[in-house]
């Protein structure tokens, strides 16, 4: 489970008063709090300029919160998340990967998809463990979104197995990993070529190839589908289905409001840096008395806009 | 290490995958350099050549022909050549008898062929063959119009010969010419005036009385390496620098501008490690380059020396390939320390870079900077000892000499390689611990540095920050460096007012600009009771541990302490009142305001807490306090090091660093719980004037405190110093604390 508390993100940005121009400083993200349970797709929506990225990107560790706290709770199960790369020697090298025992698990709203999840994962009896290290954090969670390229010069499968080699996998483990991908994505056609030569299509399965290849129990998508065609952008929300029916935890972004619809178990629609609704999307349909989370949109925002 | 060791294999592949850029910066130089150096010199010799199997006329007024004539016999090939001028012929052996004797035993061509050869080993390969046109009255200009040098001949009443050489130095031929027929004038004057002489009946050693000649003990190797070494170094520096800026650029902006960086920083990776990566790799990659350039440079030089010519390599004599490669394993130790060092700084600028563009913008002053000091080495006077051993890259450029000379000092050798190789750790060491994945990701590049910004653009009360420091105090340093020895060349004196004054002036310059709260940035404030006295005991504790330490160092290192005081020598003369003002109150109030108001302060709040933050009150949680109070203390102890490092370095003394460490820790200590920078103002004063008066009046001093002057210590003796040091120091401490713990 990742929770973002009081989550803050302070900017600076130039304000003309009169004939000279200063440096004022405002709250891109401000106290946003959410919570994303394992087996839930959780939507992040709102316009542009709203601190979707900015506050994704605090949930992924590439920026520091100004205030606030990024919590992240994995289920101390054997073979999930940190106890992995714990026993493939991850934190033994010098790593100060503090882990220390958390409190159960409040009890939750268990959303559908966590009952579907089942499995050996019971998370609502499960003791999780608390991440507190940086790194650690960075390993249990996949981080996507149309900034983070691929090395041109590299071909899918060295590239596979330097992502590897960094989350601690042994050689043979790293071949078969990178089997199983390929398989799943069907990229054997273009395995061998060099990252720069593909499509986009290609690239983008190269890039959830990437997130794969560390099985994180946390997806972070911003804007995965941005520019596909029809069928990789299929391809992507397969794949967050898939994840989820898995217990793994993903939250996105996206514009695009009909895949929201069917895709999400919750929204947070934000605006200026602040969450102005939150819920499934039945929920937000059902609230704002209209018949798609479309309209439902426009209506809060509009809402918003004119209170 | 194991991660470390994955990303530096990426990042290797990385940058050898760059086909077309690997190309232009390592191969073509590599092949280029051969090419350039010996088709030049080819060419050069060529066009030597070409020259000397041309015709060169020489034009001039009919009338002197007895004059050129003259002239032509000088050259005994030209006279032989013209077969029908036997007159001349015998006119060479006549006249020139005294160096061709041989020529009288028999005139058949096998003579006349030995007789040009000794000629031509006489005069070198200075006389080319002249045509000379004669001009009769009035044809002058079409003569001078077809012939390559114009001769203007008149005669004085006594018999001197005047001659005026008229040619156009912008044509090649003409040029050579002139330069020919001047020699041979000259040697003809040599002649006159022997013939001259012995008419009078006198010796050639009339006209010398005093011959002075000059001869060079120096073996050759050594005095070639001298002369060679300097250019060396810069060319080792430059390649080096070459070899690096590319990959810096490509690892750093390159990847954020590719979009690669922020999938980097999603992974498992810490900051630290990324960048050691990546600086291994650029350094790496550096070293190979140079090494490559070095081998293909150095291999043509001494294919051209020593293959192509074997009367060169004979003048060599001592300066040869094998005492080169003697000195190759230390070249090539200081080729990688250097390249280290290099990388670093280049690493430095790139990391903040956005675009390719962005860091080449930021890296081209660096290359200015490295190239300049890379030629000290060609500065004749400036030598390698334990001052110039800590600065970078000049010191490098001048080992390179010193190496190439065969007259090293191990112990400067090994500071010099040891001082660079600690320079990289911590620049390295400081850029992987203070940026963090945001401000390498998102940072605005050096627009994100406040001192960058338009003066109306800061807020009243901002704090300089890391950047703003690192920037000053380089700039600062530079200034101190260039413009304080440029003026103490002139005048000790003078030298020392500058300095002070750029001391002074360039923190304040900086507090002005950014519109910093100067009062609590450099805690000018009234000092307490409590402060003072915890100051005081705290200072004489550190000048006892400092004594303590510098008397180890002396024992470890004892050449460099006769640097200091010879530095003083000049100053000593002056009236003490003047003295006194120039050792101790300027340097007080100059380097108090720098390092512990200026730089200490500054670190203080950086490490502390954004302060001014509207966000710091939302939080009220007792345990986030107390942690963030646990956190500030931390980071002011950094503070408090940290800048006690820089003050350390800055006195640029091996022996005094452990000393000036202390000296500076206790101050910003003072400064930091004390809360008045006057107090450490006044003790530095204190400080500074003692040392003043045991060096102006060693005895009397002695006489008051004999422990100021004392130069050796019995070992109980050294550890009643390193004990009394400890209890004053601890007693300081605990004033100075109890203050802040009751408030």
């Amino acid at each position: 489970m990742i929770e973002a508390i009081e989550l803050c993100k302070q900017f600076e940005r130039s304000v003309k008063k009169g004939r000279r121009t200063a440096k004022e400083s405002f709250l891109a993200v401000d106290h946003v709090s959410l919570q994303a349970r394992p087996g839930e797709i959780i939507g992040i929506l709102g316009p542009n300029g709203a601190g979707k990225t900015t506050l994704l990107r605090m949930l992924g560790m590439l920026m520091t919160p100004t205030l606030g706290e990024v919590r992240l709770t994995l289920p101390a199960a054997p073979e999930t998340g940190i106890s992995k790369l714990r026993s493939a020697g991850y934190d033994a090298d010098s790593e100060r990967a503090t882990i220390s025992a958390a409190p159960k698990w409040n009890a939750c709203h268990v959303g559908a998809g966590e009952a579907e999840a089942g499995g050996n994962l019971d998370f609502t009896e499960q003791a999780g463990v608390v991440i507190e290290n940086e790194t650690a954090k960075k390993a249990a969670i996949g981080y996507l979104s149309g900034n983070t390229k691929l090395y041109p010069r590299f071909s899918i499968r060295e590239y596979l197995r330097f992502l590897g080699e960094l989350y601690g996998l042994d050689r043979r483990r790293i071949e078969e990993r990178t089997e199983e991908i390929v398989q799943v994505l069907d990229m054997e056609s273009f395995l061998d070529n060099r990252i720069e030569k593909l499509s986009t299509g290609q690239t983008q399965r190269a890039s959830i190839a990437r997130c794969l290849m560390a099985d994180p129990q946390i997806y972070i998508l911003d804007e995965p589908t941005l520019g596909l065609d029809i069928l990789s952008a299929d391809a992507i929300i397969r794949f967050m289905k898939e994840q989820k029916e898995r217990g793994k935890t993903v939250l996105y972004s996206t514009h695009y409001l009909e895949e929201a619809q069917f895709l999400c178990d919750r929204v947070y629609m934000i605006c200026d840096g602040r969450i102005v609704a939150q819920g499934t999307p039945r929920e937000l349909i059902a609230q704002t008395g209209t018949e798609s989370l479309r309209e439902a949109f426009h209506s809060i925002y509009e809402g918003g806009a004119s209170a | 290490m194991r991660q470390v060791k994955t990303l530096v294999r990426k990042e290797m592949l990385d940058i050898l995958r760059d086909k077309k850029t690997l190309v232009m910066m390592v191969v073509v130089p590599v092949l280029l350099y051969p090419l350039i150096i010996i088709g030049m010199s080819l060419a050069f010799s060529y066009m030597m050549q070409s020259q000397e199997s041309k015709e060169h006329s020489v034009g001039y007024p009919v009338e002197y022909q007895e004059m050129v004539e003259d002239l032509q016999s000088l050259y005994p090939g030209n006279a032989e050549a013209d077969g029908d001028k036997a007159s001349a012929e015998d006119a060479v052996n006549a006249e020139h008898g005294k160096d061709t004797v041989e020529a009288e035993h028999g005139k058949d061509t096998a003579d006349a062929e030995q007789e040009k050869d000794t000629a031509d080993a006489e005069f070198g390969e200075k006389f080319a063959e002249l045509i000379f046109v004669p001009a009769e009255a009035g044809e002058e200009d079409s003569v001078k119009e077809a012939t390559d040098a114009w001769m203007e001949i008149s005669r004085a009443e006594n018999g001197a010969w005047h001659v005026t050489v008229q040619y156009t130095s912008s044509d090649e031929t003409s040029s050579y010419t002139g330069e020919a027929l001047a020699d041979l004038l000259e040697a003809y004057r040599e002649q006159l005036l022997t013939e001259n002489l012995r008419a009078e009946g006198l010796d050639e050693e009339f006209l010398h009385p005093v011959v002075c000649e000059e001869e060079d003990l120096t073996p050759v190797s050594e005095s070639f390496g001298m002369d060679i070494g300097g250019s060396i170094g810069m060319i080792l520096i430059v390649t080096i620098l070459l070899g690096a800026v590319y990959p810096a650029i490509d690892a750093t902006a390159g990847e954020k501008e590719r979009g690669t960086l922020e999938t980097l920083l999603t992974l498992p990776v810490t900051n630290f490690q990324m960048i050691l990566s990546k600086y291994i790799s650029v350094a790496l990659f550096a070293c190979v380059t140079a090494v490559l350039s070095l081998l293909s440079l150095g291999g043509s030089v001494a294919f051209l020396m020593f293959g192509l010519s074997p009367e060169l390599a004979d003048q060599m004599g001592g300066f040869s390939l094998s005492t080169l490669l003697g000195q190759l394993p230390l070249l090539v130790v200081t080729l990688i320390v250097t390249a280290l060092l290099i990388t670093a700084l280049c690493m430095c600028f790139c990391v903040f870079a956005r675009s390719f563009k962005e860091a080449n913008n930021y890296v081209t002053p660096v290359l200015f900077v490295v190239m300049l000091a890379s030629m000290t080495a060609m500065l004749p006077s400036v030598k390698l000892d334990y001052r110039t051993a800590l600065i970078p890259v000049v010191n490098v450029s001048l080992m390179v000499k010193q190496i190439l000379a065969q007259q090293f000092d191990a112990g400067l050798v090994g500071t010099t390689i040891l001082v660079n190789f600690g320079y990289s750790v911590v620049i390295v060491w400081i850029l992987a611990r203070m940026y963090n994945s945001e401000d390498i990701l998102f940072s605005d590049g050096f627009r994100g540095m406040r001192l960058f910004q338009k003066r109306s653009e800061i807020r009243k009360g901002t704090v300089p920050g890391m950047g703003d420091l690192a920037i000053s105090i380089a700039g600062l340093l530079l200034l101190y460096l260039y413009v304080g020895m440029a003026v103490t060349v002139r005048s000790t004196l003078a030298g020392m007012i500058v300095t002070q004054l750029i001391i002074l002036a360039v923190p304040l310059l900086v507090v002005w600009y950014m519109k910093s709260d100067a009062r609590s940035l450099l805690r000018l404030r009234k000092p307490s009771v409590r402060g003072c006295a915890g100051g005081v005991l705290l200072y004489l504790g550190t000048y006892l541990l400092g004594l303590f330490s510098s008397m180890i160092a002396m024992q470890l290192l004892p050449q460099s302490t006769q640097n200091v005081e010879a530095s003083f020598a000049g100053l000593l003369e002056q009236p003490f009142p003047l003295l006194l003002l120039l050792m101790a109150l300027m340097p007080a109030v100059g380097e108090e305001i720098l390092f512990r108001g200026y730089l200490f302060g500054s670190l203080r709040e950086h490490f502390t807490a954004k302060t001014g933050s509207p966000l710091r009150t939302r939080s009220a949680d007792p345990a986030n306090a107390d942690a963030r109070l646990r956190r500030e203390r931390v980071g002011c102890v950094w503070a408090v090091l940290l800048s006690a490092l820089v003050f350390a370095a800055f006195h640029m003394s091996l022996v005094k660093l452990p000393a000036t460490f202390l000296l500076g820790a206790g101050f910003a200590f003072t400064v930091w719980k004390g809360g008045s920078i006057y107090v450490t103002m006044a003790l530095h004063f204190l400080n500074n004037a003692l040392s003043a008066l045991v060096m102006k009046y060693p005895k009397q001093a002695g006489k008051l405190v004999p422990l100021l002057v004392k130069s050796e210590f019995t070992s109980a003796e050294m550890g009643i110093l390193l004990v009394a040091g400890l209890v004053f120091a601890a007693a300081g401490i605990a004033i100075l604390t109890r203050k802040k713990e009751r408030r």
